[in-house]
């Protein structure tokens, strides 16, 4: 029987330990059970964006699921709409607020012309209306990875999104995920990318490089694609000093927090140069593509211009700037 | 011709169906009879790197260098503009292998 177990944390800092502990994808039975832990949990967006794509994923194979241990533990999931996503009765009880902050709730995604509006409400769910570089930021990810898997992943149900905006406890920050149970990186990028198809950390690799996409190699990617996205996206985690997170298949790639500011600063194109990567091979890992990034919010007023110190660092064999008529 | 470049919320340009719109009905029609593209960016604060290789990357791709005589890019913000920069700069050289900073 396919199970997913929520321990009393899944967090990027402890994420390892929750993929490597579960083998949700198992076909056998009639049921899908998903599990949670008895005394407490605590949930980031990236367990809450995993666990609405499995539910969904089991709907197709024509799994039953089933709820166990809810309760006014769980209510945060509630209020980010998962059992509402999943199909499970939920009735917490007396609510219990377990963070303080801002969340978009979690929202499943099937078609590009929805995007937008999940854009739209960013500002106003996140409260973001006052840090304007920070909201460009978390619009700029959600654009970015939301597209990715419509144009990319092959998922039936789509994309699942949610994010929390962490104001009490340091460091200040927002968090977005966005999982699918699509067919993953490795067997979109290989289809031209011969190590891609062999193997999922290859894969990851590759898919965080500026200019790889989908296309023949030696292009610079196709009329609706440079490949760029998923580097971008890493930059933007990087620079603010956050996690960021990518999973597909056996493979997960971590980028941990920045310890200092000039360490932030420093942008690698190859993800596996970062000195604080980690790349975990896992026993069964995840049938689709999971990413979570994280933005810390006091870091990014510290630049003058964020995204143009981002843009302006990707390297470029040669520049045409002096080209270009800007009026 | 004359496009403007129409945001979504927030002033960002990230749609890229609409991107794909205007490359498909506009810009590579008026630039293959070699006509002047202006794109007025006026309304917008901010543009993915995904909408603006959406907009103007198969004409960089198809046209060469040459094509940034008849493009023109007009009110771009400093951030606008430097996506813009990065777009044109891969798009007819490509990414370098080096480290970024």
């Amino acid at each position: 029987m396919p199970r997913l177990v929520i321990p009393n944390s899944v967090a990027l800092h402890n994420i390892r330990a929750f993929v490597a502990n579960n083998r949700p994808f198992t076909t056998q039975g009639s049921k899908a059970a998903l599990e949670f832990n008895p005394r407490w949990v605590h949930m980031e967006p990236v367990a809450l964006a995993m666990v609405a794509a499995w539910g969904a994923w089991a709907r197709r194979q024509g799994f039953q699921l089933v709820a166990e241990n809810l309760g006014r533990k769980t209510a945060y999931a509630g209020r980010m709409r998962l059992f509402q996503l999943l199909g499970v009765d939920f009735d917490p009880g007396l609510m219990e607020r377990e963070e303080a902050g801002r969340f978009v709730p979690l929202t499943q995604v099937t078609r590009s012309a929805e995007v937008s509006g999940v854009i739209a409400d960013i500002s106003a769910l996140l409260h973001l209306h006052q840090d304007p570089e920070t909201l460009s930021a978390v619009q700029y990810c959600v654009s970015e990875l939301l597209r990715n898997v419509l144009e990319h992943a092959g998922s039936p149900e789509g994309a699942f999104v949610c994010a929390h905006r962490y104001t009490e406890r340091g460091p200040h920050r927002v968090t977005i995920a966005v999982a699918d149970c699509g067919r993953g990186i490795a067997a979109h990028l290989g289809r031209v990318h011969a190590e891609a198809a062999r193997n999922d950390s290859a894969a990851l690799s590759l898919a965080m490089k500026p200019g790889v996409t989908g296309a023949p190699p030696g292009v610079y990617g196709t009329p609706d694609n440079a490949g760029a996205g998923l580097f971008i996206t890493r930059s933007i985690a990087k620079g603010s000093g956050g996690y960021f997170f990518l999973l597909s298949g056996r493979a997960g790639y971590r980028l941990r927090r920045g310890l200092t500011d000039d360490a932030m600063t420093e942008l690698f194109l190859d993800p596996l140069a970062e000195p604080r990567h980690d790349l975990y091979e896992f026993e069964h890992g995840w049938q689709g593509t999971v990413v979570s990034v994280e933005i810390r919010t006091e870091k990014i007023a510290d630049y003058d211009g964020f995204f143009r110190w981002i843009f302006e660092r990707v390297p470029r064999r040669e520049t045409m700037r002096d080209r270009i008529r800007f009026t | 011709m004359i496009i403007r470049i129409k945001p979504g919320a927030n002033g960002l340009a990230e749609d890229k169906d609409e991107a794909r719109e205007l490359r498909l009905s506009a810009v590579l029609p008026a630039l293959e009879k070699g006509d002047k593209v202006v794109l007025d960016f006026s309304e917008v604060g901010f543009a993915t790197q995904s909408f603006v290789h959406a907009l103007i990357g198969e004409a960089l791709q198809r046209h060469k260098i040459g094509v940034l005589d008849l493009l023109e890019f007009r009110s771009c913000s400093s951030t606008v503009r430097s996506v813009i920069e990065l777009v044109v700069d891969y798009s007819l050289g490509g990414f370098a292998a080096e480290q970024a900073s």
